[in-house]
């Protein structure tokens, strides 16, 4: 059974939203494809356990969607069965947002804006160490209405680092609503060409498009730091959940969950993939 | 005092190529030895000071030891919710050097002014606060800070006012240098440019010692409760608003294990309205030895109205 199937994932992160009654389910599921290509392909995860050295760096910048994550650390069995089931009960360590202190989590987010810096000067650390370590930092529409966000990619920009790739999920929704209706950003992608990046906009739930967009990144002649534009839906991969900002905020009933697993078990969705 | 830091920091980068100096583009001509001594360890983050706290918190966690350097209005003041979840929460050792702590920029008004640095991070955990007095402290303190295994505040406050130790002292985390011997019945206890104060107004009360608290945070519990019993009075001076800073601290300490009259002198609960020469704010804060004198004074005859029982 090959490893990081998004629709595992999905099942995962509901399976811990329904265990922990909690929310931000679709903040999680606009990153599954990107979060499975890369941890699938493109990671360097050294020796396989979440200490080791010389991996690669994951960077979630955008906190709220760390159910995805977790989903993924599962996978490669840095997390167990056990802290699925047991999330948000009383004295576990599974966070509703990204948290430093889980071993393969980076950085601390939910207060947004943070996550990119700190992947920076990792980046920047493993340039100056000579390591051969990539920094692969996900930040969201939302999240880059942070001016933090902005100083970041200058940094990066001026400093050359072409072991940094930042993938912004594109999914159209903040907090409150559309991004076009909250904070109008117009063309991502152009911006960050504007800031001196090497970047490209991908369907972010083609696994195909994205692995060959990353590969072509990561190897390209360049010393740009990289971004990739991934236009997703927020909540994609259960239909009552696709595009309905109310599952930034919206806690599992029973009904809502078995129809949700059920849709992802359905043989006719995999048709359609 | 800014020597013994630029001396201390291209001393301490020499030997350890893990330290790297970030600035938000401060620190004109206070840096020239170290960029030519160790340019590969000088980094100029520009002017965006929270993204340069997240790279130095990075480069921490890649196995650098970052000192990062501003003017206290802006590291800690600006950054300090980076400070918290970038530093202090992961426990990443980085040094932050806050420049011209107080009213030193008594002429370019409250952007650059910093009377609060202390109290906003004495309330997180994980970082120490220390705060020199003159060029041999900061050399201690410097020691302190680079050794340390998790995040120090340096408040860097006037700095030109001349030595209050004639020698290096010995230091360590939370002790009180005592920098005038005496039994009198009024203990004080200054922190960075107003120890030298301390010094001047202590001469007007017989046999009054003085201890200098380079170290805000931590502050030895033990030794401020020792000053507390031996004194029926202490006096606290700083360069910082009234609330939260080393007058704080003492008053805490004292309230919970040695109750005794404590006298907070600092910056009352408002900016600076004025503009003028470092001297002239100074006074307009009251902070100027004849202002201290009267405040004490005052202090001292309300309290003699209620007189305290002897410990």
């Amino acid at each position: 059974m090959s490893l990081f199937q998004p629709r595992r994932l999905r099942k995962i992160v509901l399976e811990m939203a329904y265990a922990g009654s909690t929310v931000h389910i679709g903040c999680a599921f606009s990153i599954i494809e990107i979060l499975a290509v890369l941890y699938r392909s493109h990671l360097n995860l050294g020796n396989g356990k979440p200490e080791s050295p010389g991996r690669d760096y994951l960077v979630l910048s955008k906190g709220h969607g760390v159910m995805a994550q977790y989903a993924c650390l599962r996978e490669l069995g840095w997390l167990t069965d056990a802290d699925i089931q047991n999330y948000f009960s009383n004295g576990t360590i599974l966070k509703g947002l990204s948290d430093a202190h889980i071993p393969g989590l980076e950085v601390t987010s939910g207060s947004l804006g943070h996550g990119l810096s700190v992947g920076v000067g990792l980046a920047l650390g493993a340039k100056r160490q000579q390591t051969g370590q990539r920094c692969f930092a996900i930040v969201g529409d939302g999240e880059i209405n942070e001016g933090a966000i902005w100083e970041g990619l200058m940094f990066a920009s001026h400093f050359e680092l072409d072991n940094l790739l930042v993938i912004v999920d594109e999914n159209g929704y903040q907090a409150m609503g559309k991004t076009t209706e909250v904070m109008a950003l117009g063309n991502i992608a152009d911006k960050f060409r504007a800031f001196g990046f090497e970047t490209r906009d991908v369907d972010g739930h083609d696994e195909v498009a994205l692995d060959t967009t990353i590969r072509e990144l990561v190897q390209i002649h360049s010393n740009k730091p990289r971004a990739i534009v991934a236009h997703t839906v927020k909540g994609k991969g259960v239909s009552f959940m696709e595009g309905d900002n109310r599952w930034h905020y919206t806690r599992l009933t029973p009904e809502s969950y078995d129809a949700a697993i059920a849709e992802l078990d359905s043989p006719e969705l995999e048709v359609v993939r | 005092m800014r020597n013994a830091f630029a001396d201390a920091l291209v001393k301490a980068a020499k030997l350890d190529h893990r330290i790297v100096l970030l600035t938000g583009d401060h620190g004109y001509s206070l840096f020239d030895e170290f960029r030519q001594v160790c340019p590969k360890q000088y980094i100029n983050a520009g002017v965006a000071e929270q993204n340069m706290i997240g790279v130095a918190a990075g480069l921490a966690k890649a196995g650098f030891r970052p000192v990062v350097y501003g003017l206290s209005a802006f590291i800690p003041i600006r950054v300090l919710e980076q400070i918290k979840l970038d530093i202090c929460y992961q426990q990443l050792p980085i040094v932050l050097i806050g420049d011209g702590a107080g009213v030193v920029y008594s002429s370019l008004g409250s952007s650059h002014q910093s009377t609060e640095d202390i109290a906003v991070l004495r309330a997180l955990p994980n970082i120490s606060i220390l705060s020199p007095a003159d060029g041999y402290e900061m050399t201690q303190c410097m020691k302190l800070a680079l050794s340390a295994n998790s995040a120090v505040y340096l408040r860097m406050g006037k700095a030109d006012l001349g030595d209050v130790h004639h020698s290096v002292p010995d230091l360590s985390w939370g002790q009180l240098c005592q920098v005038k011997p005496g039994f009198g019945e009024i203990g004080f206890i200054a922190t960075g440019s107003l120890v030298k104060t301390a010094l001047a107004v202590a001469q007007k009360w017989n046999d009054s010692p003085v201890w200098s608290a380079p170290s805000v945070k931590p502050l030895d519990v033990n030794q401020v409760v020792a000053i507390c019993k031996q004194h029926q009075s202490v006096v606290v001076l700083e360069e910082h608003s009234v609330y939260g800073g080393l007058g704080s601290a003492v008053s805490e300490i004292a309230a919970g294990y040695a109750p005794t009259w404590i006298c907070r002198i600092g910056i009352q609960d408002r900016f600076s309205q004025f503009c003028g020469s470092y001297e002239y704010l100074i006074q307009e804060h009251k902070l100027d030895i004849n202002s201290v004198l009267v405040q004490i004074e005052n202090f001292l005859s309300s309290c003699s109205t209620k007189p305290k029982k002897k410990v």
